[in-house]
């Protein structure tokens, strides 16, 4: 074997990365004050249609409600939704602030619920075919049949909503977790064979951080359950007074026909979700930017 | 490499004898659970310091011996010995390495961490961890990448990390199954290159090989052990006389042409029933 093919071999290999990164490296100095207005200017780019479609749906909302003859109470218009925020800001800020704590807790407890969950059915085959066909039977009871038991068990407080929407969060981490765990690649698994690592080796060292997208997706479902499971659970424990969140601010409003206010605690629920969603996204592309597809930015 | 220190291999009536041999396959059959038989009566034996390939159709039990000799798997006949005694025990000191057909690389993990990964699971420290990678990294060429990930890599690149993560054990027996057959033509020729150098480096290494190309086998080999399939044997051991350094002149020589055909009739020979001609697809598909 000649040296010389070598040295081009690697050559190659070597200048392929620098290469690669060179116009933007060089281009970013040069056009700085640019660059920034360019990628401002995308942005606004891509922030533009769906904020000209929000418009466009805005107005014709307002203008059906005014001109439509559409009662109040069932349908109101946006500047109705908004006066009602208004005028009840505390109100619906205090709400919002207990669902938030309570989503978040329970999206907490039930993330790490189920991974460790999952964790344990993985270590052993004999302890999943036990046990897993349970966790799914528990899973198929609505979580409406088992809530008024939890109130029964917990009182009318705050931890009756956190421990139902605990509930309905933890099934989709736990199996997607569990998925993940299963999932190792062989040939990994055999490496990890040949170099005798052991039991909790292998789990440490390679399945859990193999699992991980599937972790991060199962997060990411149980993110929009944890706040809906909130609301729900607010709905059955019917907690007024101070305590009140947003799944009793939206059942009281109901009752009264206070309608722009329910729009407002509705819109407020969902701005929560989305929050949510996009926290698990943050944690995600945090896990996972360096090395999963699924996170990687594919330059074209 | 430096010297190595290696410790006496684990104690054992046969292994007292430094000549040993490293492999010794004694009428070792495989048959699968669903009653497939992968190798019937294979005999083999490797004496250290020893490159030896074993060429042989697709279906011809050349992974299997592998399993076998690595202790992934055990025999279901006769007997499998590494370094006098079991594969299991043999591979318990690191003294075992295994390159696969990928590269399998930790994707979230960096080029060191990967590298260092047979020591870490065997509990060495921090410090020797990181040392004794960026040694193997440089024994092929990939210092200033340690802090790479996999997927910033080229393909060769990735094999190479495979290749040191292997090595930073300091293996006297090297398990390669077909670990270059992805690669393009160039890459596959400078890995060889290198490899041909990292074993000559290395005292007393011993590197078994697979592959189904017999070119790549007769370049790199002391020793050609030829397969067959159903079952899986050894139909043919043939000896590659070229001295190394083996230039890249060698590819193109008489002799290596030579032992290519060589090569090649044993492995038609091999896929026949006794008398018959060789069909030229077989023929065409081996090589």
């Amino acid at each position: 074997m000649s040296s010389d093919v070598l040295a081009s071999a690697d050559a190659q290999a070597r200048d392929a990365a620098p290469r690669a990164a060179e116009p933007g490296r060089s281009a970013a100095p040069r056009r700085r004050p640019t660059a920034i207005l360019d990628a401002a200017l995308r942005g606004v780019r891509r922030a533009l249609p769906p904020l000209v479609v929000l418009v466009v749906v805005l107005l014709a909302w307002q203008a059906i409600t005014r001109w439509g003859d559409v009662p109040r109470y069932l349908v109101p218009s946006p500047t109705d939704v908004a006066s009602a925020a208004r005028d009840n800001a505390p109100d619906l800020l205090t709400s919002l602030l207990t669902t938030t704590r309570e989503a978040v807790t329970a999206f907490v407890v039930s993330g790490a619920l189920g991974i460790l969950g999952a964790i344990g059915l993985a270590s052993s085959r004999t302890i999943e075919r036990s046990v897993y066909p349970y966790a799914i039977v528990l899973q198929t009871i609505p979580v409406v049949a088992t809530a008024p038991l939890i109130v029964i068990w917990f009182g009318a407080s705050i931890t009756s909503v956190v421990v139902i929407a605990a509930i309905m969060g933890f099934f989709p981490v736990l199996s997607s977790t569990l998925t993940g765990l299963r999932a190792t690649d062989h040939r990994l698994t055999d490496l990890f064979a040949l170099y005798d690592a052991g039991r909790w080796q292998t789990m440490w060292r390679l399945r859990i951080p193999a699992a991980l997208p599937y972790v991060v997706s199962g997060l990411r479902v149980s993110s929009t359950l944890a706040v809906v499971g909130a609301i729900v659970g607010e709905y059955i424990a019917g907690i007024g007074n101070g305590e009140a969140g947003l799944g009793f601010a939206i059942t009281q409003s109901a009752i009264r026909l206070e309608t722009p206010y329910l729009f407002a605690a509705g819109i407020a629920a969902s701005i929560l979700g989305i929050a949510f969603f996009q926290l698990v996204n943050g944690l995600s592309r945090l896990l996972l930017g360096s090395w999963h597809e699924s996170e990687m930015r594919v330059e074209r | 490499m430096s010297t190595p220190v290696r410790t006496a291999p684990p104690v054992s009536a046969t292994a007292a004898d430094p000549d040993a041999a490293v492999v010794a396959l004694d009428g070792v059959g495989k048959t699968f659970a669903n009653g497939t038989a992968a190798l019937a009566d294979v005999q083999l034996e490797v004496a250290p310091g020893e490159l030896v390939s074993f060429v042989g159709p697709s279906g011809c039990g050349k992974s299997t011996v592998f399993r076998l000799i690595a202790g992934l798997a055990d025999p279901t006949r006769g007997t499998v010995s590494v370094m006098g005694t079991s594969p299991q025990r043999a591979r318990r000191d690191g003294s075992v390495a295994y390159v696969f057909q990928d590269p399998t690389l930790l994707p979230w993990a960096s080029v060191r961490d990967n590298v260092a990964l047979p020591l870490r699971l065997r509990g060495d420290g921090r410090r020797e961890r990181a040392a004794a990678a960026d040694r193997a990294l440089e024994l092929v060429g990939l210092d200033g990448h340690e802090r790479d990930l996999p997927r910033q890599l080229s393909g060769g690149m990735r094999m190479r990390v495979s290749i040191a993560r292997a090595l930073v054990s300091r293996p006297r027996l090297l398990l390669m199954d077909e670990p270059f057959g992805a690669l393009d033509e160039i890459t596959r020729q400078a890995l060889q290159g290198e490899l041909l150098r990292i074993w000559r480096q290395a005292d007393d290494m011993t590197v078994l090989f697979v592959t189904h190309n017999v070119f790549e086998a007769v370049y790199l080999s002391t020793r050609i052990a030829v397969m067959a399939p159903r079952p899986g044997r050894i139909a043919a051991a043939l000896t590659v006389a070229e001295p190394y350094p083996r230039e890249a002149a060698f590819r193109t020589s008489p002799q290596f042409s030579a032992a290519v055909a060589e090569v090649g009739a044993a492995l038609h020979a091999s896929a026949l029933p006794a008398g018959a001609s060789a069909p030229a697809t077989e023929a065409d598909r081996v090589q």
